[in-house]
């Protein structure tokens, strides 16, 4: 090697070390500055708030006897709770239904490998905003628009699960291997063959795992509709806490929390069966 | 004499002429072939360098190229460069997939299935309503490969080369009178590949079909096919049986491919 290559080569080599240093340093310096900045948001928040663990500590009594005061539960509100623990089913069956089929045509409009850009691109904005509105916001809005009862929670289960639903569907549409569509055009099958044949078993398994996903997470949404009005069981709950009939409250949470459980199970059945 | 050997044609048989094509932007042809004639019955091996045009011309005899000029009829059809062939001549053409392309969530028996779809009532078909005669040739095509043991077991759950066995029985199931394969042997070891290959030339030799397969192992695939196609930058510049391609030869065309490559990297990324 010359002299003249071994200069360039010293050169170039400690540019390149001088450029690692100071990409090192700024790699440090936007660490430093994100973790400084998250501590100062979590100071904030602690400051701004009444939240105090001494406060807490001594409140142990209070919450012993809050809790005591739902014991025992009472069997009496059992009529009512399993009328309105059917009226959340029912909110939760017939939204799950609303948004799968709001999701199936916002799916297949979402999806990148179907629609042009200036098809899926605001779709999966409008998406994103429904996505974006709090259900309880939602419910609100339904009930001022319709008025109390289960329609009102039955609307807001229906809008605010497509933004996710369509989102998951239009995914799943995406993630389709065209591969085998290409065999089966290739073997003469026809195109309603191909998306059947083809397209169909690549995502059934999918919408059907998302679908059920989508319909445990608005059963546990649906009972807390009732609080803003739009029906079902969580209407009594927040009634029953504001009476101070804790022992009735008692009986619904447990109610309730058999009533996930028990969906939860059926499920995670059903899930398996999907593998 | 271009023109008189096209009208002398046997059925069955293929016929390109002054076939062109080029992909998108690029500067040269992808393909082009002056002439080119293929029996009914003859096994073919298409080979040349990555990029050399073998699965675009297997793709343009499948009758899912477009874009192409010239004049190409395959089994007695003239296909057309804008439009897709009848159902009717895409059923008698199987075509065995590279990466198998098969649906891995069904099991063996519904992706050899698929191979009917062709010879099927569609609207029966979309109801899962199937012919015995579909069953009876599901049943042989997969009896062909060694893969029936396999029929319930799902394709997810396979090694590659019981995978390449599935594409190629779903070929056969649609009881073809050519069979065109992409590279089928790509990613197999080289027992696996022997096995497919000689499920391939039998099967083919079995139901008196055409065979055109596309491969990187002129060395392997010599045993097993009757003429060899090489294919350069689109061109054909070998055509004849294998034992007349020498080694200096074969070298010569990956050179050549080699070098094309380095002046247009652009065109092979």
């Amino acid at each position: 090697m010359s002299s003249l290559d071994h200069n360039v080569t010293t050169a170039t080599g400690s540019n390149r070390a001088s450029r690692t240093r100071s990409r090192a340093r700024a790699c440090s310096f936007g660490q430093f500055s994100i973790s400084l900045t998250v501590a100062l948001v979590i100071i904030w928040s602690w400051n701004g708030s009444d939240f105090d663990l001494l406060k807490l500590a001594n409140s142990g009594t209070r919450i012993l006897d809050f809790l005591g005061r739902m014991l025992p539960p009472d069997p009496s509100v059992l009529p009512v709770v399993i009328a309105s623990s059917a009226e959340t089913l029912r909110i939760a069956v017939l939204g799950t239904v609303g948004c799968v089929i709001l999701s199936a045509i916002f799916g297949l409009l979402a999806a990148a490998n179907l629609t042009p850009r200036w098809v899926h691109l605001p779709v999966k904005a409008l998406l994103a905003i429904i996505r974006g509105l709090p259900l309880i916001l939602v419910a609100m809005i339904m009930v001022g628009a319709v008025g109390l009862g289960a329609l009102p929670g039955i609307l807001a289960i229906t809008f605010h699960a497509t933004g996710m639903l369509a989102k998951f569907y239009a995914e799943s549409i995406e993630s389709v291997d065209p591969a085998p569509i290409e065999a089966l055009e290739s073997a003469g099958a026809t195109m309603f063959q191909r998306l059947r044949f083809g397209a169909w078993p690549q995502i059934a398994p999918d919408l059907l795992r998302d679908t059920l996903f989508r319909f445990e997470m608005n059963l546990r949404e649906s009972l807390i509709l009732g609080v803003v009005g739009a029906g079902g069981i969580g209407f009594y709950i927040q009634m029953y806490v504001r009476a101070f009939q804790y022992e009735k409250v008692a009986t619904l949470a447990l109610v309730v929390v058999g009533f996930v459980v028990l969906i939860e199970l059926g499920n995670s059945a059903v899930r398996s069966l999907l593998r | 004499m271009a023109s008189w050997a096209k009208l002398m044609t046997p059925a069955g048989a293929i016929s390109l002429g002054d076939i062109g094509f080029r992909y998108g932007r690029e500067t040269r042809n992808t393909l082009s072939i002056s002439e080119l004639h293929i029996k009914a019955g003859q096994r073919v091996a298409l080979i040349g360098a990555s990029g050399a045009g073998k699965s675009t011309l297997l793709k343009l005899i499948d009758g899912r190229l477009r874009g192409w000029s010239g004049s190409c009829r395959v089994l007695g059809q003239r296909l057309d460069p804008q439009r897709q062939p009848p159902r009717s001549w895409r059923r008698k053409v199987g075509f065995v997939f590279q990466e198998f392309a098969l649906v891995q969530r069904e099991t063996v028996r519904r992706n050899v299935l698929h191979g009917r779809l062709g010879h099927v009532e569609p609207v029966l078909s979309l109801l899962g309503r199937f012919t015995d005669k579909d069953d009876h040739a599901v049943d042989r095509a997969m009896c062909d490969v060694h893969m029936d043991a396999f029929a319930d077991k799902r394709v997810d759950r396979l090694s590659g080369g019981q995978r390449q066995r599935v594409a190629i029985a779903r070929c056969l199931a649609q009881t073809p009178r050519l069979i065109l394969a992409d590279e089928p042997i790509s990613s197999l070891d080289p027992m696996t590949a022997q096995s497919i290959l000689t499920i391939l030339r039998d099967r083919a030799s079995a139901r008196n079909a055409t065979l055109i397969l596309s491969s990187h192992q002129p060395a392997l695939v010599a045993d097993y096919v009757d003429r060899f196609i090489a294919l350069d930058a689109g061109r054909i510049v070998f055509d004849g049986p294998p034992d007349q391609l020498h080694e200096h030869r074969l070298s010569g065309i990956y050179r050549n491919a080699a070098a094309t490559q380095h002046e247009r990297p652009h065109e092979f990324a």
